[in-house]
């Protein structure tokens, strides 16, 4: 067997993990490990010069063996995996061990965390010791591409890729296409017609010869992996066998029901309603009360359901600027009404924003600020010798004074939250949701439309509530990443996958019960267990219930993991001795 | 010197060693006596990698995978949860507490609360005080 020769690197990240751990300690110390040739500390290991400090000692001191400590694994493993391939070695001889997110962050103590990183650091060493070169697998992509949600953003997907001569499947939950642009007015901050934009979009993905749409139709559930899904469509009573090689998630939000906060009286006083109904009265061109009178007043409450620990505590971000485009649509359709902006904060980052704000602010609109934690306006029917319907009873934060708002017609800016059947979609295409059920992307910043599922890429709303344009601009980078893999033709896969060593495999076929995936046959001419590596994905499971030990788990191999835990114990233990 | 127990900890890749990344870049503070050792699925969790924590001088032993219904893998949570009954009678049956090893559900937005798991659970081990099994078995080889 070849002589194990290590190099161990330890991350300052600028002072992320050097202000809370002794990084120059951590490599003194780990340097005398058995089989470590060189430990060293560097600023940023991966930076250009902290990646060719590994490449050059690999080839100066004939390493074969690679421990970084660091950031988290799901943020850098991949690239060192690269600079080690990059030096000729192969990208599995190499372990992470994660000292900022998991120790310099979380920890106050120096000498505590100073403690844990080296045993985080000897565990890394110790598995690396059982690590073994595995060859690259690779998977052909099919070039069809599977978009779920028919709103701007899936819209905006299926055409890119269908101009590139790619198959398209566009799947809508309801009949019309369009999602929510195609039931608003006018865009902000520039009040374009949302219409024009959209049914001009419409148009085009209908009689695109490279789109196929299934209207009024739910994904069940998907089979495969990137390159390789499968999912049976039903449709009008029809079932089609759809294959693609990836997903686009873009299920979009929907609009905050304000019918459970009492204070608005939404649904009991017939002219209060919501930005999406106000909207539908925009689109039919009149803006009148239920009585069929136009509004001397028009009040329009902001934070409807967000930033609000009752309902949902994450901001919106659309409603500010869509309440000023209301003003500004009110203002010239009724040019002599009374428009009260009752806010919490006016938010008007981004392009063009800030200066609609400023205009808008100069059209005689009376802004009014109130508590959106603690004390929200309440909307209550005015009395008969009022000359309104209804009068809003606000704490006023800025003037600190208790006022009145006479109010014919008021406009709850409503927020917008998760689909309904949000879980139901994230587990048929095999994507995590963070808080607030939004879908999760792969990395908040270094990767926002990818997932952790390789070939699901999620867009628009449905990630989190934003702007067209943000939408637009995410539908983009998915399919640019998508058909990066076409154009390759095939994508490079996890080679975690399982093994058999049918010399002790028993044939009891436990595996094959346990395998989430029927990844695992069985030969009955041999009477032992085959995995099928395109199908597995590595979970390992059929690994531990293996009861004579026949099933390894690639990359997590029993060895690895047990000399892991042997060597983070010992270190650990040794420390505590001092 | 006050007693500072040794805990590992595993967490499955998906859900709660996202959960624990979460913790991280949140700056949540937790205790230090908490080591993660990453498995792509709590599925993946041996009885012998349990085992093996506290013979080598574990004292205590911290499961997390995804919630019921959401694991990336489908349902390697439930075979975790089944082991896990099942190793929880053989560690009693060993004389170690069963209280030393715990399984809970995080998912990869639980930052916090996989921060508060890991000290309600430091403070649990620290009041059981040390595992003797490693002092045990060295005693008897």
């Amino acid at each position: 067997m070849e002589e194990i020769r290590i190099g161990v690197y330890i991350c300052w990240c600028g002072t992320n993990i050097a202000k809370m751990v002794d990084v120059e300690d951590v490599a003194r110390e780990l340097s005398e490990m058995p089989d470590v040739v060189i430990a060293k500390d560097y600023k940023y290991m991966c930076s250009d010069p902290g990646q060719d400090l590994i490449i050059k000692d690999i080839k100066k001191h004939n390493l074969n063996r690679i421990v970084v400590s660091a950031c988290s694994p799901r943020i850098h493993e991949l690239t060192f995996r690269r600079t080690l391939e990059n030096a000729g070695l192969n990208p599995y001889m190499f372990q992470m061990a994660n000292i900022r997110e998991q120790v310099s962050w979380v920890h106050d103590d120096r000498i505590k965390a100073t403690k844990k990183a080296k045993a985080l650091v000897a565990a890394a060493i110790n598995r690396i010791k059982w690590h073994e070169s595995l060859d690259k697998r690779t998977v052909s992509i099919n070039p069809s591409t599977l978009v779920i949600g028919g709103g701007i953003a899936g819209i905006t997907a299926a055409l890119e890729l269908a101009d590139t001569g790619s198959q398209v499947f566009l799947v809508e939950k309801e009949r019309k296409l369009g999602g929510n642009m195609a039931k608003i007015d006018l865009t902000f901050p520039y009040l374009n017609s949302a219409q024009q934009i959209i049914n001009e979009k419409i148009d085009r993905i209908e009689h695109h010869p490279n789109i196929r749409i299934f209207r009024n139709t739910v994904i069940d559930e998907i089979f495969g992996y990137i390159g390789n899904f499968n999912s049976t469509i039903g449709q009008n009573g029809t079932e089609a066998e759809l294959k693609f090689g990836n997903i686009i998630v873009a299920t979009g939000l929907k609009s905050f029901d304000p019918s459970g906060i009492k204070n608005y009286g939404y649904g009991k006083l017939p002219d209060v309603i919501t930005s999406l109904e106000f909207e539908q009265m925009l689109l039919n061109g009149k803006i009148l009360t239920k009585e069929g009178k136009e509004p001397a007043n028009v009040a329009i409450i902001h934070c409807v359901g967000s930033r609000n620990s009752d309902e949902h505590e994450y901001c919106s971000r659309t409603c500010c600027m869509s309440a000023l485009k209301y003003a500004n649509q009110l203002r010239s359709a009724i040019p002599e009404v009374n428009i009260y902006q009752a806010y919490a904060d006016m938010r008007a980052f981004g392009k063009g924003c800030e200066e609609l704000y400023c205009s808008t602010s100069r059209k005689d609109v009376m802004f009014l600020m109130f508590d959106q934690q603690k004390d929200l306006p309440v909307i209550m029917e005015a009395k008969a010798d009022d000359s309104c319907k209804m009068v809003i009873e606000m704490n006023e934060k800025l003037s600190g004074e208790r006022i009145e708002i006479p109010a014919d017609l008021v406009i709850l800016m409503v927020g917008l939250e998760a689909q309904d059947d949000a879980k139901e979609l994230a587990r048929s295409v095999g994507i995590s949701m963070c808080g607030n059920s939004f879908f999760m992307e792969k990395h908040p910043k270094l990767d926002p439309v990818a997932t952790t599922t390789s070939g699901v890429y999620v867009v628009g709303n449905c990630q989190a509530p934003k702007e067209i344009p943000d939408a637009i601009s995410q539908a983009k980078a998915a399919t640019a990443r998508i058909m990066a893999t076409i154009k390759q033709g095939e994508v490079e896969v996890e080679v975690i996958t399982a093994e058999v060593n049918e010399d002790i495999c028993c044939g009891c076929k436990t595996c094959i019960q346990v395998c989430p995936y029927t990844a695992i046959t069985f030969d009955e001419n041999n009477s032992v267990s085959v995995v099928n590596e395109a199908i597995c994905k590595g979970c390992g499971t059929c690994g531990s219930a293996c009861p004579t030990g026949a099933i390894r788990s690639r990359h997590f191999t029993d060895n690895q993991i047990l000399s892991q835990i042997k060597g983070l114990m010992s270190k650990s233990l040794e420390l505590n001795e001092l | 010197m006050t007693y500072e127990p040794t805990i590992i900890a595993f967490l499955c890749n998906w859900c709660s060693y996202t959960g624990a990344d979460l913790a991280g870049t949140s700056r949540m503070k937790y205790a230090s006596n908490i080591n993660i050792i990453r498995v792509m699925c709590s599925g993946r969790i041996e009885p012998m990698f349990v085992l093996s924590a506290f013979r080598e001088g574990a004292d205590g032993v911290l499961i997390c995978g995804c919630h019921p219904g959401d694991c990336h893998y489908h349902e390697g949570n439930y075979k975790c949860l089944r082991r896990f009954h099942l190793l929880q009678k053989y560690l009693t049956q060993m004389g170690l507490n069963e209280e030393r090893m715990r399984l809970e559900w995080i998912s990869a937005s639980e930052g916090k609360q996989f921060a508060e798991l890991a000290d309600d659970f430091t403070e649990k081990i620290r009041s059981l005080g040390p595992c003797k099994l490693k002092e045990t078995a060295e005693t008897l080889t």
